[in-house]
């Protein structure tokens, strides 16, 4: 019962919010929401202690979904280790937001429906961890792809958020259409969806080899990689990254909460529920460690450049996806499920500091705009501050667990793309310290750059979305440090069977026992991005735009994101549009309109004219048709029967 | 077929006598009468009208109606005859079907009379 | 032979013989009272139909001929004529606002409508050739004195004129027809036609000749095409209340007539009349439905839906079965309601006294008469052939007898004319409703229109609720005429 409640309770605030918020109003309705959310979190609490800390998995069987001879699909609801930390942290993030949300769509005009679509999040999102099969999770994951879809289109007088909320969807698409196939040839191959059937017979299949595209290719790598294209779409990974930028268009509690802590993970989470499959995939956890590293340090440089401050998290977001990925990439799952849960708390803390900021600077996003303000609003200044330093991997806080044990992981993996993940992990540590305190400097320091009118104004926010904040900071200042020891620890026993790690990849105990300056550099190249910065935009401010001049193709190749939205705007947007256009013009409008309603219409017309010619009002002309009707009938019977 | 023609040559051979005798009339009436031919009688003559003019001039609807209505009586006269004839083997129901028959026409000649159809003026 | 001479039983044929009667002694009475007693006659005629309604339903129903053997009376028959009687009654009704306020208030016209009514009753009942021509020219000669009824008006007058001319010529057809069927079997009764042509063998020829002909008078009767020219010509010009009148009643009746010939004496040629009855039932509704598109004028507009309509029908006749004729049946059951419907509206049509007859003069009704223009609305529906009201059902019944009767095409074609049939009915609502409003129309309503009119509306409205009534008559009378 409380497990249901866990995940329903969301439903029920979102039902209460979308449907009855007219009649509610703002207030009541936003209460119910946080309400429930508010309960749900507790009772997440709750069953995490009961799952995670006493080892009781729990399994509840709903109803049936779908049954047709072969094709079975239960409503169940799974709680095991890795899905107690999954709940844990969507719960209480969501609900931190729930609240924090409550102070920051204030003055919106339609707070019922933003309430209403945070909750159904949330319910889609508990629906994706709890679940037992591959069709529960990808009903999840869907629901999850449409909230996020109105959530970023919620200001939908916006065009930009039109825009955006159109590409996220169907960029994401993309990576369904992977995962959907994934979802099928793992019911081709063993006649099942059910989770524990699946993995228990993944070491019969492996080696197996099944027929895809017209080639045979090892069953479980066709299988693995179409998964991880679907997790590709979700967790914006390069090549479908170019949606999780533009969904910075919602709301900023949204960007906190789906964009950075919650929904974008997904992926991560998905390919380490499906860990028994991946592991016996070597080939295809090869390619998830190349791609994660070159996100990784992608979207780092791409963050150096931006100037709008949700954007450089946004990078810094999909940056740190890239580690989780190829974390997985080296069969490091609890590293990444560590990193993903320190950096829900972290980057959720970083999103709502910078919403806070946008909120006291009369929504405004442009950093080159901000400047000087950390007087104004020291709380503020302090939360970023600790969400900075936890992203940037500095020692005690959150990320600098995480991080470290991702990029030893990598390390100890000792293959060549393990060492190319390492390096590429260790460079985009530095720059992502560099960024966070670009970021931390222009924003809070310097001149004076915003308008008087709006500086007469700025303040730190109210508590009802400083108090979640500061609940947040305890999150990222501690939850490396507590769960270190349980999740990625030596000989801990914390994961029971919900991760799956063949011993020859373990690398998370390898990754113990590596060289001291493999530990200590990516400590060291942070603190050196962090100088850097310094240097940059406090000590001497002339010298980025003087390198910015001086390298120019470098920075435009930066800041326009290595081009990847033109690249696909030439290879994929204008031959669809075009394609889509010559299909309406040519094929819509003149085949199927032309000879369709349109031909037919005008057909009937020019039809109806000449019949009404047909009657010219001279009874000799009755009296002919009438005779030639007789005559025809006559002849035709002549015809008919004495030919 | 042929028995079913033949009951039809009465007919045959009445038509003939009726063509023939026409012919014989017309042709005694050139042979045997006077002729003093002037321009007033060898106009075609046509029902008291002009015979040459508008053929859209108005006329009197009265004379139709007077025309329609002996038509009427005409064919009650026509029905009357083989009605008589047949009498005696047609019984009670036939006379009382003829009386049905005249008392309906009497109605219409009700009818017409005091709507006034007789009257010339 | 003394049967010949005995004195027929005239039970069977009590109602016609009420009508006849009542007819000559309204004549009377109408003639030596004057036209002031032209609301007097009017009532009497509605009540002697009303009699003679229920000399029908309590008479006798189960196959008596009489007449030796000339009349017959049937469960076909009854419920025909039981139609008939409706339609003939309702449409006088309807016509007394209109006769006062054109001044036309002469007391010939409701006895002509009970003649022509009467000649209806005996078409409906023809059991011999000679029947069917003695009742269908009772009933048209009667019709052309009411098409011309309104002797100052060019348009009334040439109506009444083409429709004497056109159906002069069509009678000539079907005598000519009749002489010839008459010729090759021998005989005029439908009884021992019938027995003369079930024997099977060769068809002589000119016994087919002798059908078409007798088709092609009775298709101009029920105005098929290509025997409906007259049809728009005759529906605009006569007087509206007589539109109405020929849109219902007559119709009905020959349509009565045309299943009954084809199917009583004629029922062993089916697979001979067959082809023609589908030619004119696919010409019929596709003309019907095209060249009603470009009518502005509503009466005409309705003429070519009549048109289309009994193209509709005729699938029924097509088909040659019992669910055929119960289609057929029922559809004229139907149709009658929605036209007696629809011209309710348009006899209400009148603007400072004067009737006006535009589909744009229909502009706005919706909010000028809300509750005229839902009825209008749903005759409109109706007529269209949309579920769930009546006259869908009624579409639907025939082209499933076609279809089980394997005449594909025909019931494609049809359903495909149904579709552009639909576009004019449409507009007719796209009108009432859309369309800038015009001047209001003359008020009040009178109290008898507005019970005809609610009273069809809620009969097609309802119609699918429990329609098991009109069902099992039709049924019933489609099982007397296929034996």
């Amino acid at each position: 019962m409380l497990h249901v409640a866990l995940v329903f309770a969301p439903l029920l605030g979102a039902v209460f919010a979308g449907l009855f918020g007219r009649v509610l109003g703002d207030g009541a309705s936003r209460l119910i929401a946080c309400g429930f959310m508010t309960v749900s979190a507790l009772i997440s609490i709750v069953v995490f202690h009961q799952v995670a800390i006493e080892h009781e998995t729990v399994v509840i069987e709903l109803m049936t979904w779908m049954d047709s001879e072969a094709f079975e699909v239960a409503w169940t609801l799974r709680f095991d280790e890795l899905t107690a930390v999954m709940t844990l942290v969507v719960s209480v993030v969501s609900c931190l937001i729930h609240w924090y949300s409550i102070g920051y769509m204030a003055h919106d005009p339609h707070v019922p429906r933003f309430f209403a679509y945070l909750s159904l999040f949330t319910f889609a999102m508990l629906m994706l961890v709890t679940a037992d099969n591959f069709v529960q999770m990808f009903f999840g994951w869907e629901g999850v792809g449409l909230c996020s879809y109105l959530l970023i289109g919620f200001w939908f007088d916006r065009p930009s958020a039109n825009a955006a909320a159109i590409k996220a969807f169907v960029v994401n698409r993309v990576g369904d259409f992977g995962f959907a196939l994934g979802i099928m040839a793992i019911f081709l191959v063993f006649e099942s969806v059910d989770f524990a059937t699946v993995f228990a017979a993944a070491p019969e299949v492996a080696g197996s080899s099944m027929v895809f595209l017209g080639r045979e290719f090892d069953t479980l790598t066709v299988i693995t990689l179409l998964l991880f294209v679907g997790a590709m779409g979700k967790s914006a990974q390069l090549g479908l990254h170019t949606w999780l930028p533009d969904a910075m268009e919602g709301p900023t509690p949204v960007s906190a909460l789906i964009h950075a802590a919650t929904m974008v993970t997904a992926g991560v989470f998905m390919v380490a529920r499906c860990s028994p499959l991946f592991e016996y995939a070597p080939d295809t956890l090869m390619v998830i460690t190349v791609v994660g590293a070159s996100t990784a340090f992608f979207a780092a440089t791409v963050g150096l450049v931006q100037n709008d401050i949700k954007r450089v998290i946004a990078y810094s977001t999909c940056s740190q996806l890239g580690y989780m990925f190829f974390a997985i990439g080296v069969s490091a799952y609890s590293a990444a499920i560590f990193h993903l849960m320190t950096h829900a708390f972290f980057k959720a803390l970083l999103f709502l500091g910078a919403g806070s900021v946008i909120h006291a600077m009369a929504d405004e996003q442009d950093m080159r705009r901000m400047g000087g303000i950390y007087t104004l609003m020291p709380l503020t200044y302090a939360i970023m501050w600790i969400g900075s330093l936890a992203l940037a991997g500095i020692p005690f806080f959150a990320g600098f667990y995480s991080k470290d044990i991702i990029l030893e992981a990598a390390y100890a993996d000792g293959t060549g793309f393990g060492d190319y993940a390492f390096g590429l992990g260790i460079v985009a540590a530095f720059l992502t310290a560099f960024y966070s305190w670009r970021l931390l400097f222009m924003t809070f320091h310097g001149r004076v750059r915003a308008e008087p009118s709006v500086m007469a104004r700025v303040h730190d926010a109210p508590k009802i979305m400083m108090i979640p904040l500061v609940l947040l900071s305890l999150g990222a200042l501690f939850a490396g440090f507590v769960a270190y020891g349980a999740m990625v620890g030596e000989g801990s026993g914390f994961w029971g069977g919900s991760l799956f790690v063949l011993p020859e990849n373990d690398t998370v105990a390898a990754a113990h026992h590596v060289p001291f300056w493999v530990k200590a550099s990516p400590t060291v190249l942070a603190v050196a991005g962090i100088g850097v910065a310094w240097w940059f935009y406090i000590a001497r401010p002339g010298i980025p735009p003087a390198i910015a001049t001086m390298h120019r193709p470098i920075y435009v190749f930066l800041s326009r994101k290595w081009y990847f939205d033109e690249l696909y705007d030439l290879a994929f947007v204008r031959p669809a549009k075009r394609i889509g256009h010559a299909l309406w013009r040519g094929g819509d409008g003149r085949v199927i309109d032309g000879f369709g309603p349109d031909g037919v219409s005008a057909a009937v017309v020019r039809l109806a004219h000449r019949a009404a010619r047909l009657q010219t009002g001279y009874v000799y002309h009755y009296a002919f048709a009438m005779l030639v009707g007789v005559v025809g009938f006559v002849s035709w019977f002549f015809y008919a029967i004495g030919g | 077929m042929q028995g079913f023609i033949v009951e039809y040559l009465p007919i045959l051979v009445f038509l003939a006598i009726a063509v023939g005798m026409a012919i014989v009339v017309v042709a005694a009436s050139y042979v045997a009468a006077r002729h003093y031919p002037d321009g007033e009688k060898l106009s075609p003559y046509e029902c008291g009208f002009e015979a040459f003019g508008d053929a859209r001039r108005q006329f009197d609807v009265r004379f139709y109606l007077v025309a329609l209505l002996f038509i009427i009586f005409d064919l009650e006269v026509a029905f009357l005859f083989p009605w008589a004839v047949a009498l005696g083997d047609i019984g009670v129901f036939g006379f009382w079907s003829m009386m049905i028959f005249l008392v309906i026409l009497t109605v219409g000649f009700v009818y017409e009379w005091r709507k006034g159809a007789l009257e010339w003026e | 032979m003394p049967t010949v001479h005995a004195v027929p039983d005239l039970a069977p044929a009590l109602p016609e013989v009420i009508l006849a009667v009542v007819a000559m002694a309204l004549l009377m009475l109408g003639v030596f009272r004057g036209d002031g007693s032209t609301r007097t006659v009017s009532w009497l005629a509605v009540a002697a139909m009303a009699v003679a309604g229920f000399f029908v339903i309590t008479g006798p129903s189960d196959g008596v001929v009489t007449f030796s053997g000339m009349f017959v009376v049937d469960r076909f028959a009854v419920f025909m004529k039981v139609l008939v009687l409706i339609g003939s009654a309702l449409a006088l009704v309807m016509s007394f606002g209109y006769l006062r306020d054109e001044g036309m208030e002469r007391f010939e016209f409701p006895v002509l409508l009970v003649l022509a009514t009467l000649g209806m009753l005996m078409m409906v009942s023809a059991n011999d050739l000679m029947a069917l021509y003695l009742g269908l020219e009772l009933q048209s000669l009667a019709l052309y004195v009411v098409a011309a009824f309104k002797r100052e008006s060019l348009r009334s007058t040439e109506a009444g004129l083409k429709y004497f001319v056109l159906g002069a010529l069509s009678s000539g057809m079907l005598l000519y027809g009749c002489s010839l069927i008459y010729g090759i079997t021998g005989a005029t009764d439908f009884a021992a036609l019938s027995a003369a042509l079930s024997g099977g063998g060769e068809v002589p020829i000119g016994l087919v000749i002798g059908l078409v002909f007798l088709v092609s008078g009775l298709a101009f009767k029920v105005s098929a095409v290509p025997f409906h020219m007259w049809t728009p010509d005759v529906y605009e010009g006569a007087p509206t209340p007589v539109t109405a009148f020929f849109a219902v009643a007559p119709k009905i009746a020959a349509v009565a007539l045309f299943l009954r010939v084809m199917m009583s004496p004629f029922g062993g040629l089916v697979s001979q009349w067959q082809q023609i009855i589908v030619v004119v039932s696919i010409a019929s509704m596709v003309l019907g439905a095209f060249a009603a598109i470009r009518q502005d004028n509503i009466k005409r507009l309705m003429a070519y839906s009549s048109i289309g309509h009994v193209g509709y029908a005729l699938v029924g006749l097509a088909a040659g079965t019992a669910e055929g004729m119960r289609g057929t049946i029922l559809y004229m059951t139907i149709y009658l309601v929605m036209n007696v419907g629809t011209f309710a509206v348009i006899l209400n049509m009148k603007r400072a006294g004067a009737m006006v007859e535009g589909i744009h003069d229909l502009a706005g009704l919706a909010r000028s008469r809300p509750l005229m223009a839902l009825a209008m609305g749903i005759f409109m529906f109706s007529l269209a052939g949309i579920p769930p009201l009546a006259g869908f059902f009624a579409k639907l019944y025939v082209f499933l007898a076609a279809v089980n009767a394997e005449l594909y095409a025909l019931a494609v074609i049809g359903v495909l004319a149904s579709v552009v049939g639909a576009f004019y009915y449409l507009r007719i609502i796209r009108i009432m409703y859309f369309d800038a409003p015009s001047e209001v129309f003359d008020a009040p309503v009178a109290s008898e229109m507005r019970v005809i009119l609610a009273a069809a509306a809620v009969f097609t409205l309802f119609f699918f609720a429990y329609p098991a009534p009109f069902l099992a008559g039709a049924e019933a009378a489609a099982l007397a005429l296929v034996r």
